[in-house]
């Protein structure tokens, strides 16, 4: 089950940045996660058949184009800090709102909070395990971690449908 | 003829997003107006002449399904076209909003399917 939230989480989070931010990204399985310190950081809760966080990580130094690819602007001008914290909320808000039912199926109804973004010494303050992780390369030198943290066990449910969109 | 519309997002990045879309779509747009929440919404509702709405669900303060409910209760805006794009990934949910009359696009969604779904509801013609 685990091995399949990864896999899901992997293939959202691989879509929503391709589709958003007309950015590749590649799985880096073997890297150590980005240190929180160095990335801007959201997150988002969540609750319904299981509760839990979902937390998005990203390269400082890769915001910027990420925004300015998301608002359509050209590469010369320059993004605000307000603009990049919004759009790392909207990714993680999409990349959630994908997730969720993609585990636990189209049936299941979930409270979705409003995203924000935290401080890198927040990040230990989360209620949750570690579920799943998604490591990524985004750009020449960029990362992208997104973290599952889930509260308790997540019930029984129905395999996970891996070809829907 | 062009289309007035208000678009009710709480992420400027989204609401621009999706103007973009609009534009590169080809869809007439007169006047555009943008709101953050539902609240805001019914007020520029009630301040400007709008013939589409497009609104997000998940929002502080009023969320977009309350928003729908609040133009359902007003005769003045009831005939209003309503598009509902959003994350929400419940087909619960989705059913509820669609059985209110509203249009849904899940995000994340290609520029294509906003131009197609417009142009189908505002009868302007031209898509897919």
């Amino acid at each position: 089950m685990i091995q399949a939230i990864n896999d899901i989480l992997y293939r959202i989070a691989e879509e929503v940045l391709e589709k958003i931010a007309f950015i590749f990204s590649f799985p880096e399985k073997d890297r150590v996660p980005i240190p929180f310190e160095s990335a801007v950081v959201a997150s988002v809760s969540f609750s319904g058949l299981f509760d839990g966080v979902l937390l998005m990580a990203v390269s400082q130094q890769v915001l910027p184009e990420l925004t300015g690819n998301m608002l359509g602007i050209d590469m010369d001008e320059e993004t605000s800090m307000e603009e990049q914290h919004d759009a790392l909320k909207e990714l993680i808000n999409v990349i959630c709102g994908n997730l969720l039912p993609a585990i636990a199926g189209k049936q299941m109804i979930f409270n979705v909070e409003t995203p924000q973004v935290i401080e890198a010494s927040s990040v230990s303050d989360l209620e949750g395990e570690l579920a799943a992780i998604a490591k990524l390369s985004i750009e020449d030198s960029g990362h992208c971690d997104i973290l599952f943290y889930v509260k308790g066990e997540i019930p029984e449910i129905p395999p996970p449908d891996m070809g829907e969109e | 003829m062009s289309i007035n519309v208000l678009i009710v997002d709480d992420s400027g990045v989204m609401r621009a997003m999706i103007l973009k879309s609009m534009r590169m779509g080809g869809i007439p747009l007169g006047e555009i107006h943008q709101a953050g929440n539902g609240e805001e919404g019914l007020a520029a509702l009630k301040e400007h002449k709008v013939d589409l709405v497009i609104v997000d669900i998940n929002m502080p303060v009023m969320n977009g399904e309350e928003m729908i409910d609040h133009m359902h209760d007003d005769p003045e805006f009831q005939k209003i076209p309503i598009v509902v794009i959003s994350t929400e990934g419940s087909e619960v949910r989705q059913n509820r909003l669609m059985e209110k009359g509203a249009v849904f696009i899940q995000k994340p969604f290609p520029p294509k399917k906003i131009r197609d779904t417009l142009k189908g509801i505002l009868d302007i013609g031209g898509g897919k």
